[in-house]
This record gives structure tokens, sequence and C-alpha cells, in this order.
């Protein structure tokens, strides 16, 4: 018996029992058991990825559990790195839910589903066969439905959030199992390896049909544009903990599909333009998700759209490695898919403390909104540490997690541009074109991610409170400060020393796309094959010698003066009230003028007028919102063609029997002479 | 190019002579400047017609700026308050403050019969009083409004020039 095999045993068992505590513990303790048998199953989630990780495989059959086909269980390397990932995220969440769940959330539903939640998770990436995958994505897509809607009794809007993600998820669902039908249905066999084996058989038509099935499937989990609808829904409203498993795990399942499909049950099939769709697509999701992110009002809606940005920078690395890998140079692949696992890992540490702190404020104000927040400095010092550190994590700032990973992403990018006295012939001319682009999408998301980070931390968190329910938050529980602690404790550790996971998961790059790893084992990030180094140590040295140089320079020259004591100049007419400071709308609001023609804001200005004389004005209403564009386009016109149809439909059922008896009738002849046609 | 240089050199300087040094005894903290003066101006309660003769003191005719005087935007850049008019009861609070928050060495320059004596407005239920009731005032201009001369013979008065 392996690590692996062990790890995942406890990880099941204690997921088991953590479903039947919630079934047979009484209310008061039951989120306090659930909770702890699920930090233990994520535990063990991580306990089996590090150690696939780190070289051990495992593969089992277990034909006893699903009829016909069996479950498969095969945890390979890439597979090891989202289980890890999937099980670290889950700790976090689950030691914050005990804190978290109450009124409402402490029933027996929520608390039997959580823990069913975490264990799709984990097993999605440990799936060997197609079954055994599409069972595990309907588990994963069924219990995060169910805890999405655990709040629909205290928010109208949860219910709309939930049909939303039910719809796509389920068309996702759909797209995946064609897909994913197609590769298995030449195979002898469903396990991957089968499929892996008969791929080379397929036609470059098949195949290509294929892959865009699961990368619209999987693209729609990650929350990729034009099929992010679901999530600045669905996040905002699930319980927090949730929303930090779903926004830090889940989606990343999708590039896991993507990746699975692309680099290795097709690997012999694949082809430049699919690389090349996905390397647009993840473009467009991060410039237009950052884009939406620097606009919204609403914390955790601004989490979710800074998913989607962040789901899409992976994708930008994906393709790119995908484009490398088809023009021949597998070193820059390697780099790219690396850089790509390693935004996934950064993005999970720091969206698992972004949303479990966003919880946090939720639970103590009970608002979102940021316009209605600010002073929870004093308040809740320890949230506003952990989501201070979570902004600087997200905002790919040194000495930010996300840094790191786009640095190498940027490194592969640039050097993947052809040398300026290198052959023509050496690059082809859609890599020219491409290339420079996608740096400069990930240059101006980069921007506009710190933009939005300021904006959240700032308005969100310092100053002072805007509303009575902020000035009177207090700090959370401390099973909550727990899990934050976690992930903030993971996000410092991928910020300052992520050569602790970045070989590993060159490695497996690597190994993926066949090329020597493309990272050495050292303290700094050195890139083998392409020169390249980076020291976050030194980065992290440098930045606090700066700042305490700037903290005490001042000092130290002011401490010659006589210094006196003096109330802030307020201009002389006492202090200022709160409603004078920046609000979120007002800080994104040069932001939102200079990309006018993309976001397209709605604003209207109504005056209503005195009864007795025009020339006096009784209020002026404003209003402005910032409509998702892509959704009114695309998404409207489907809503109200379906909804037409849906009408059309329903001439047909009057209520008549005699009319349904004749349906029968002559579907049974219209069969009938099928058959005999036959 | 070389007949402009010709002409500057015939021509030598035009300008007026400068004016005699003020003769009036400079207040104590405007010795400790060196012969700049940087002022906030203050309307506790005025007409606006202070304030016209104000800026005529800082227009071209007069120009106060060339003497080292110069109005600026926050009392935090000032070293002198340049107050007009009766101090309202509204005002009383903000000159009090704005004075506060001028660093030290400060002064204070009434301009103004109403800064001086609140004029007409004497006793009125909206006047809390003159300058010298809510701020310690240096240096007092005269007249209803004072003419820019006075304005600036007074400044010439603090910045020594």
């Amino acid at each position: 018996m392996n690590t692996v095999e062990v790890a995942l045993g406890c990880a099941a068992g204690s997921a088991l029992l953590a479903v039947l505590a919630a079934l047979v513990v009484r209310r008061r303790a039951r989120p306090a058991v659930v909770g702890t048998l699920t930090a233990i199953t994520g535990a063990a989630g991580v306990v089996a990825g590090a150690a696939a990780l780190l070289g051990e495989r495992f593969a089992v059959e277990l034909p006893w559990i699903v009829p016909l086909s069996g479950i498969a269980l095969t945890v390979d390397g890439l597979g090891a790195a989202f289980l890890a990932v999937s099980g670290a995220v889950a700790v976090a969440a689950a030691i914050y839910g005990i804190g978290y769940s109450h009124h409402g959330l402490d029933s027996r539903g929520v608390q039997a589903t959580f823990p069913l939640f975490v264990l799709s998770l984990l097993l999605v990436p440990a799936a060997g066969s197609i079954t055994t995958f599409l069972v595990c994505w309907e588990l994963m897509a069924l219990t995060s439905l169910v805890l999405v809607v655990s709040e629909h009794r205290r928010r109208a809007e949860v219910a709309s959030a939930a049909r939303w993600y039910a719809v796509m998820t389920h068309l996702g669902f759909v797209a995946v199992l064609i897909g994913l039908l197609i590769l298995s249905a030449p195979a002898d066999g469903d396990t991957f390896a089968a499929v892996r084996a008969a791929a080379a058989d397929l036609s470059p038509a098949v195949a290509g049909t294929a892959f865009v099935l699961c990368l619209a499937g999987f693209g729609s989990k990650s929350g990729i544009v034009p099929l992010h609808a679901w999530l600045p829904r669905a996040h905002p409203e699930a319980p927090s903990h949730v929303s930090a498993l779903m926004s830090a795990a889940m989606v990343n399942l999708g590039v896991y599909g993507i990746v699975r499909v692309g680099f290795d049950l097709l690997a012999v099939d694949a082809e430049r333009w699919w690389w090349l769709l996905v390397l647009v697509l993840g473009a467009i999701s991060a410039g237009y998700g950052i884009l939406q992110a620097v606009v919204s009002t609403d914390l955790k809606r601004l989490l979710a759209h800074s998913t989607t940005e962040n789901m899409g920078l992976v994708l930008v690395g994906v393709g790119a490695s995908g484009l490398f890998a088809s023009i021949g140079s597998p070193v820059l692949a390697a780099l790219a898919l690396t850089a790509a696992l390693m935004h996934v890992v950064g993005h999970a540490a720091f969206k698992t403390l972004l949303f479990l702190a966003a919880g946090s404020v939720l639970h103590a104000t009970g608002t979102r909104d940021l316009d209605s927040l600010g002073g929870l400095r004093t308040g809740m010092p320890l949230t506003t540490a952990a989501f201070g550190l979570g902004a600087l994590a997200a905002s790919a700032l040194p000495p930010g997690t996300a840094f790191v990973s786009e640095w190498v992403l940027l490194q592969s990018l640039i050097h993947g541009l052809p040398a300026p006295d290198a052959a023509p012939a050496a690059a082809p001319t859609v890599t020219v074109v491409v290339l420079p682009l996608a740096v400069a999408v990930v240059a101006l998301t980069a921007g506009l991610a710190v933009v939005t980070f300021v904006k959240a931390f700032g308005v969100g968190f310092l100053a002072r409170p805007r509303s009575d329910a902020a000035a009177h938050a207090i700090e959370s529980p401390a099973t909550m400060l727990a899990g934050m602690g976690l992930a903030a404790v993971a996000a410092t550790v991928l910020a300052v020393a992520p050569t602790l996971v970045l070989p590993t998961l060159g490695r497996v790059a690597a190994g993926l796309v066949g090329s020597p790893a493309p990272i050495a084992d050292a303290v700094s990030v050195e890139l083998v094959g392409v020169t390249g180094l980076l020291s976050p140590v030194l980065v992290v040295v440098a930045l606090v010698v700066a700042a305490v140089l700037v903290v005490a320079i001042p000092r130290v020259l002011a401490g010659r003066r006589a210094r006196r004591e003096a109330r802030l100049w307020d201009c002389g007419g006492g202090p200022l009230s709160p409603r004078t400071e920046y609000t979120a709308t007002s800080f994104a609001e040069p932001l939102q003028r200079v990309f006018d023609t993309v976001l397209q804001p709605v604003q209207d200005v109504d005056v209503t007028h005195h009864q007795e004389s025009r020339y006096l004005i009784a209020a002026v209403e404003y209003r402005r919102r910032v409509p998702d564009r892509i959704e009114r386009h695309l998404y409207e016109p489907v809503l109200s063609f379906v909804t037409r149809w849906g009408r059309a439909g329903r001439a047909l059922a009057t209520g008549s029997v005699h009319r349904y008896l004749g349906y029968g009738l002559c579907t049974l002849c219209a069969l009938m002479l099928l058959l005999v046609l036959a | 190019m070389l007949g402009l240089w010709r002409r500057i050199r015939r021509l030598g300087r035009i300008a007026e002579p400068a004016p005699e040094p003020p003769s009036t005894d400079r207040p104590d903290a405007a010795e400790q400047l060196g012969g700049s003066v940087q002022i906030r101006h203050v309307d506790a309660g005025s007409c606006n017609g202070c304030e016209i003769e104000i800026g005529a003191a800082f227009g071209p005719v007069h120009d106060g700026e060339r003497y080292g005087a110069r109005l600026v935007a926050s009392p935090r850049h000032a070293d002198a308050l340049i107050v007009t008019g009766a101090v309202t009861r509204n005002m009383t609070e903000p000159l009090r403050r704005t004075y506060e928050a001028v660093p030290r060495p400060r002064m204070v320059v009434a301009v103004g019969d109403c800064a001086r004596n609140c004029g007409v407005f004497a006793g009125a239920y909206g006047v809390t009083g003159p300058v010298s009731a809510v701020v310690p005032v240096d240096l007092e201009v005269p007249g209803c409004p004072p003419r820019p001369e006075a304005i600036v013979a007074a400044l010439r008065t603090l910045t020594g020039r």
C-alpha cells in the first residue's frame, strides 16, 4: 500500500463519516464535527497529492461501486497537482466553515453536502476513466448547486443565481459528455490509457470537434468568456467558504480538463488552431474579467470577476504552451505550462484568502456593497490584514503570489518571440502576431488588477465607515480566523519561496510536453533553457529594507525639530463626513471613462420638479450601472428565443385528452413506418 | 540678433527706482522671516469690498508680490493671515482653527474697518466682534475699503522690503 492509496482512502472515509455525522449529530455540535472531518478529508487530499507529485503512482479499479463500468482512479503528476490544490483549499474552507455556519447553514442537508462536494473535488483530478470522471464531475456540479442555494431563504437573488448556475453547468456537462464520448467510442474500454492509445486513429475533424466540445464544457466551468455568466452570480450568492471552494478549487478543474484532454488524451492529434483558440479565449477572459472587476462595487462579485481574469491568464499559459509545442520548442512549452500550473496554485491560495476575508466582512456587517463599507481596520484588524495580504498577492506586484507565476508566463511569452536575426521559417507568422498581443494583455490585466485590489482594500477596509453596520463591525470567531490564517500562510509561502513547488510543477509540465524540467531546483527561480532569474527572497528583503528606510528617515530627520500635534486641516469647517470619501464607484470612474466603449455603462438621470414651478427642483435621482455587455448581446437573444419556443410549444398542449391520445397514435404510426422502411 | 543686443545695451535699465524701505516698525514675528511672507486670506464676514482691494493690491498695477508677499491656498503654507470683515458667528470657529493651522511664527493682518472694529456692523446679532476678539492681531489697515496702496504698505511692513 502506498501513501497515495492510504491518503485517498482516508479522504473518502472521513468525508463519508462527515456526511453521516451531519445527519446524526445534533445541531449545535454539527458544524464543528463536520468541519473537522472535512478538514481531515482535505488534508488527506493534500497528502495524496504531495506524495503523487513526489513520484508515487497510484491506480486502482473498483468495479463493484458503479455498475457496468466501475470506478477507476489514477493519480499521476498532473492530477496530483490539482488534487493537492483542491485539498488545501478544502482544509482552509472547512475550518472556516465551523465558525461561519449559522442561520440555516447548519442544517442537515447543507452540512451533509459540504463534505461530498470536497470529496468530489478530490476525486475529479484522481479519476482514471471517462465514466469515473463524468460521475465525479456531475457529483461536483450537483453538490455545489445544493450549496449555492443553501441561503435561499434569506435572499431572493439566490434562486436566480442558482438557476443560472444549474443551467450553465449542465450545458457544460453535456458538452463535456459528448466530447469525451466521441473520444471513448473508438477506444477499447473507457480508461484514460485506452483513450490515449486510440487517439492516434481519430481523424483531425473528429479530434477537433471533441476538443472544442471539451473546451466549451470545461471553459464554462472555469468561467471563461463568453461562458462566464454564472460565475459573478453564483459565487457571490453562495456561502463564503463554498465560494472559496468554488472559486479557488472548482474552477481549476475546468483547466485540469482542458490540459488533460489537450496535452494527455489527444496529445498526438493536437493542432495549432486548438491552442490559438485557447490562448485567444484566455486573453479575452483575462481582459474582460478584470475590466468587470474594476467597475464592480459588490465585494464578492468583484472577486468572482477576478476569478474569470485569473483563469483567463491560466489559459493564456496553457494556450501558449500548446502553441510552443506545435512549433517545436518544448522548453518554452514546458515553461508556459509551468506558469499556468503555478498560477492555478497561487490563485487558489489568494482567492481562498480573499473570499474567506470577504465572508468575514459579510458575517460582521451583513453587506457586500463596498460603497457602504469602510473603516473595518479598527473593528476587524485581523480580517483587514488578511484581505490586505490577499489583495497584495492578487495584484501581480512583487512580492505577491501572482507576481511569480505571471513573471514566468511573461518570460515564456517573451522568449517565444523570434530573435531579430532568426530565419523567417523559424517562427510562423501567427506567433509573431499573437505573442506580443498576449504579452500586452497580461501586462494590461496586471495593471488593472492592481487598481481593482487597491479599490477593494482601500475603499472596503480603510478610511472611515460609510454605514452603521461597518462602524460597529466586530472581529469574526477564532475558527474563521484560523481558516483565513491558513490561506494567508499558504499565500505568503508561495510568494516568498515559490521554488518549494515551482520545480515540481515544472517536472509535471515537462512530463506532459516531453522536455527537460524548465525550472532549476534552487532558492531563486531560475529558468532552464532560456535566461531568466528571479529571487523572491531578495525582492522581499529589498522591499522591507526600502519600507523601513521610508518610515525611519523622516522620523530621524523630524526628531531634530520641535514637533507639535495639530488636527488635520479640514478647511476649518469641522470634521469631514464619510460622504466626502472616495467610494468604489467614484474610484473606478476614471477607468470606466477610459474603457467606455468596451464597458458601455448605462446612466439615468431623473429630475423631479416642484409642482408650483418648473424652475425649482425637488429631487434629482442618478443611477448608473455597468451591465455585462457580452451577456446582454449573447444571452438575451438566446433566452428570448427559448422563451418564444416555449410559448409556441405550449400551443401543442391544450389540455385535451383526445389530442394527447392523437399525438400518441401519430408517434406510434411514425415509428412503425420507420421500422418497416428500415 | 546683434541689433537686438545693441539695443539692450543702449537702453540699459529702465525700471523705476526701488522705493524706500518701509519706515514703520515690523512686528516681532516678521523679524524672523527672511523677507518673504506667504499669506492666507480669510473672509470672516466681509462685504467683498476689501477683497476687491486685496485683489487690486496683488494685481499688475500695485503688484504686492514684488515686495515678497504672496497669497497661498492653505494656512499650512502660510506665515500670515489677512482677515477681512467683522467676524460673524459662523466664521468664528473656522477663523480660530485657521489661525491654529498656521505654523509659528505667525501674524495676523486685519484689513478694513470691519475687521478692526466691526464698522457699521458693530452690535449686529450675527457678529461675534472684531478680529482681535478672536485671534491676536499684529497689524491693522484702516479704511472702508482700504486703498490698495495702504494694503501694499502693510504688506511691506511685514516683508521689510
